[in-house]
């Protein structure tokens, strides 16, 4: 809804708005960083943070919103899995660790 | 024999409107060689968050302290930083595109700013770091910050020795509003450098 919103904007007030969304995430992973929590809660906001501004940077600052599927698709799955990875480290280091054990 | 002729006009004509010939065009941003160079890149850095997150699995407490000792206001700062050249990338692309070729360099030199200021911090911030005596040797946390941050440093150095190489090209005249792939490679290029500092930038300095 927001990004279909964002469309109707001209490109240059797009990319404004966009530059001023990565920098509060930013702001807010650093206040997060400050606080320096370990819930789950916090790990998982900080995962979805870096899956939004990753997708941001792909989508549009780099173009690949419209770009070949392969490509667009490799950038973005990126920016799934790292995300991902945190969690899952998050909530299974023991077993991982279990695991990748020699 | 004539009609064989006249048929074989036809069908040749039919076939050739049902295909076009014609080159597509792309939609690759850049050339496909950079994004075979960003791709390689990024599997590069993919397997140092590997390193680290195995790294992190096997020593927990190591990882959870690591962050608290880093100065979170140099990591903060040089993400702002490069997200802001990022932008600045982008703004010159926009302004070339519309043929303002001296608002384009002017954009681009902000980007370079961008990188210089990002290594200066990040300098200050290694030296800061050994006064605390945190080394490489220190522990395993900081071992893997040092690799990973050591890398992007250097990626972040030449990428801004391209920008400027591009700046050239744009005063020169190479770069127009129709003609300017190399630019586009190089601005495809900045961003993936940005998109692994905003990976290292959670990992690093805010995750425990």
């Amino acid at each position: 809804m927001i990004e279909k919103r964002l469309v109707l904007t001209s490109p240059i007030r797009l990319i404004n708005i966009l530059w001023i969304m990565l920098i509060i995430l930013t702001l807010f992973s650093a206040y997060m960083a400050e606080r320096g929590t370990t819930e789950f809660y916090s790990i998982a906001i900080m995962a979805v943070v870096l899956a939004i501004k990753g997708r941001i940077i792909v989508d549009h600052f780099m173009e690949l919103k419209n770009a070949h599927i392969v490509l667009r698709t490799l950038m973005r799955v990126y920016f799934y899995i790292i995300p991902m990875m945190i969690i899952i480290v998050y909530l299974f280091a023991e077993q991982i660790a279990k695991w990748t054990s020699l | 024999m004539n009609s064989l002729t006249s048929s074989t006009i036809v069908s040749s004509k039919s076939f050739s409107k049902e295909i076009d010939f014609t080159p597509k065009k792309s939609n690759i941003p850049g050339s496909i060689a950079i994004w075979f160079a960003i791709l390689a890149e990024m599997s590069e850095f993919a397997i140092m968050f590997i390193v680290y997150f195995l790294a992190k699995v096997h020593n927990p407490e190591l990882f959870y302290e690591g962050p608290t000792r880093l100065n979170t206001l140099a990591g903060t700062t040089n993400t702002l930083i490069m997200l802001t050249s990022s932008f600045f990338v982008v703004r010159a692309i926009m302004a070339i595109r519309d043929n303002k070729r001296k608002q384009s360099a002017n954009w681009l030199w902000g980007a370079v700013g961008c990188g210089i200021i990002y290594l200066i911090i990040k300098a200050f911030e290694y030296q800061w770091n050994a006064s605390q005596g945190l080394t490489t040797e220190t522990n395993i946390f900081y071992g893997v910050y040092y690799y990973v941050t050591f890398n992007h440093f250097l990626h972040v150095g030449w990428g801004s020795a391209g920008l400027i190489w591009v700046i050239y090209r744009i005063n020169t005249g190479i770069y127009t509003s129709t003609e300017h792939e190399g630019l586009i490679n190089m601005a495809v290029y900045w961003h993936m450098i940005d998109l692994a500092w905003i990976t290292i930038f959670p990992l690093l300095y805010v995750i425990r």
